[in-house]
């Protein structure tokens, strides 16, 4: 059963149409991720979904629940990360957190626990006590994170949660959101090609409000990397091997090396394929993951767009 | 209600750790307290009636500075967005705010019963005026803040909603001098919105249904559009 459902979803600011007929299925466990430019209507939905905006037309529903006439009963079931994450500077982390966990209807021990669990996935028990407006942004961001997932949500919603951290935040913040998608399904906003394409599992590409296409992640995600060309052959027998029904292109590089793309595959299998690579005693010189194919398929949608 | 409680708790913590409220407090008892002692030096009366008017506007001019910042403040900050987005109910949301107002402005009106004790212990006040003029100022304190409530809740801009509560607080205060100029039955119309004709019968003993309703039915109707603004969008 899909978690999120969305049917022709439109919303209208005086005379701007801000979406325009969208309509998305989620399933459990699912990371989407919204694509687009700004303006394109990714936060005016999610808002939609969190109950903050109610829809011009169209009907949303979340874990069964019409967010407009069971609005009490979604909110309850959504953590919502809004952008620029917002907190009250003046209040103390755990006061903050308790607060919101008793909006969602928590007490007693039942809170304490939660507070518990929350505090040590996102690594806020050392600053349990401190004041919100004096933490970095990347505890402000964790803070943020920790109020939406206290009370076990069915959907947690994150709106540009990587925005203003630096490249270290970026990679753990990405690491909390891979770990909590195993308990919630997940929808994220971005418009960092990169960033979508390394944690949802299918994107929704949006511009000026309409929903251009819906792309599974699995399709566009490679890893690319550089050998010398004289282990090609024996390259070529570890891929067989370890990444047999993946596609595998291979192309002459600079001098002596070759430049190898692997195809539909995601970090933790691409992470064992090096291993196994360097295990045959093969020098891997470079190895990333890249969202070429993504860059591609938005670039064309976006151009054949804005040429209508 | 564990819910409206939570809100409570988090915008009393929040008004009270704002200098705000301390300043707000030590302004209104200060003027108040030196009208008091000039006022009895001169006169010698045991009567509060003229600190009642004093703190009746004193309030026209406080109530906008406690209620500019309570939503204007979460709309500006993003965190109107949590609480809108979390499953407690907007009415909820409006009361602890409402609730949290009233305990500042309680607390203030509160310290100058120390007046009235004081002309008790010297004197011999008639205590009907004493216990009516409370009740008038709280009436009264209730109805600005459902209003500089709903004024807020429709800008993000703190100063704004201030300077527009005190026009309104202001208009309400004086509306019966217009009512001079118009002709029946409209100037009773004009008298019967009038703050000043309603919030007088307190201040000198006099308490009526009508204008209990009065100050109750514009505390109700300040919350409802709060409510409705804050739902609205």
């Amino acid at each position: 059963m899909a978690v999120v459902s969305v049917e022709n979803l439109s919303k209208r600011y005086g005379a701007r149409l801000a979406v325009d007929g969208v309509s998305l299925e989620v399933g459990q466990h699912e990371v989407m991720g919204l694509l687009g430019p700004n303006g394109s209507g990714k936060t005016t939905i999610l808002r939609i979904l969190t109950g903050y905006l109610r829809p011009t037309a169209g009907a949303v529903s979340v874990a069964g629940f019409d967010v407009v006439r069971q609005g009490r009963s979604a909110r309850q079931r959504i953590g919502y990360v809004p952008e620029d994450a917002p907190l009250y500077p003046q209040m103390r982390v755990d006061e903050f957190l308790e607060f919101m966990g008793r909006l969602r209807g928590l007490d007693g021990s039942k809170l304490q626990a939660a507070l518990a669990i929350a505090r040590e996935r996102l690594g806020l028990v050392d600053v349990r006590d401190a004041i919100i407006g004096r933490l970095s942004r990347g505890y402000r961001q964790r803070v943020s994170l920790a109020q939406a997932v206290l009370h076990g949500p069915d959907l947690l919603v994150l709106d540009e949660p990587t925005n203003g951290l630096d490249p270290r935040q970026i990679i753990e913040f990405r690491d909390l959101v891979r770990g909590l998608a195993k308990q919630c399904t997940i929808i994220i906003t971005s418009h960092i090609l990169g960033e979508i394409a390394r944690v949802a599992d299918r994107v929704a590409i949006l511009l000026g409000g309409r929903l251009l296409a819906v792309r599974d992640l699995s399709h566009t995600r490679s890893i690319c990397f550089r050998t010398r060309a004289d282990v090609a052959d024996r390259v070529e027998a570890v891929l067989q091997t370890a990444a047999a029904r993946l596609a595998v292109a291979r192309e002459p590089d600079s001098e002596g090396m070759y430049r190898w793309r692997v195809q539909a595959i995601d970090e933790p299998a691409a992470n064992r394929l090096t291993g196994e690579l360097a295990a045959a005693g093969m020098v891997v010189v470079e190895a990333t993951a890249n969202s070429a194919d993504l860059e591609e398929t938005f670039l064309e949608l976006t151009t054949q767009e804005a040429r209508r | 209600m564990k819910v409206l409680r939570a809100l409570i708790t988090k915008e009393v913590r929040a008004l009270f750790v704002s200098p705000i409220a301390y300043a707000v407090a030590a302004v209104f008892l200060l003027l108040n307290g030196y009208s008091f002692v000039m006022t009895l030096a001169l006169s010698k009366q045991a009567t509060l009636v003229h600190i009642f008017f004093q703190s009746a506007m004193l309030l026209i001019l406080v109530v906008p500075l406690v209620t500019m910042r309570q939503f204007a403040e979460e709309r500006r900050g993003g965190t109107l967005e949590l609480l809108l987005s979390s499953p407690a109910p907007e009415i909820d949301i409006v009361l602890a705010k409402f609730a949290a107002a009233m305990t500042l402005l309680v607390t203030m009106v509160g310290l100058t019963v120390i007046y009235a004790l004081v002309l008790g212990y010297f004197g011999k006040p008639d205590w009907g005026p004493v216990y009516s003029g409370y009740a008038g100022l709280i009436l009264l304190a209730s109805a600005l803040v459902s209003i500089g409530l709903a004024v807020s809740a429709l800008t993000a801009n703190q100063i704004v909603a201030a300077v527009v509560s005190l026009g309104i607080f202001g208009l309400l205060w004086a509306i019966d001098s217009l009512a001079a100029l118009l002709p029946s039955p409209i100037d009773n119309w004009f008298l019967g919105l009038s703050l000043l004709a309603r919030f007088t019968p307190f201040a000198v003993g006099a308490m009526y249904t009508s204008d209990f309703g009065f100050f109750i039915s514009v505390t109700l109707l300040g919350l409802f559009l709060t409510v409705r603004a804050l739902a609205r969008r």
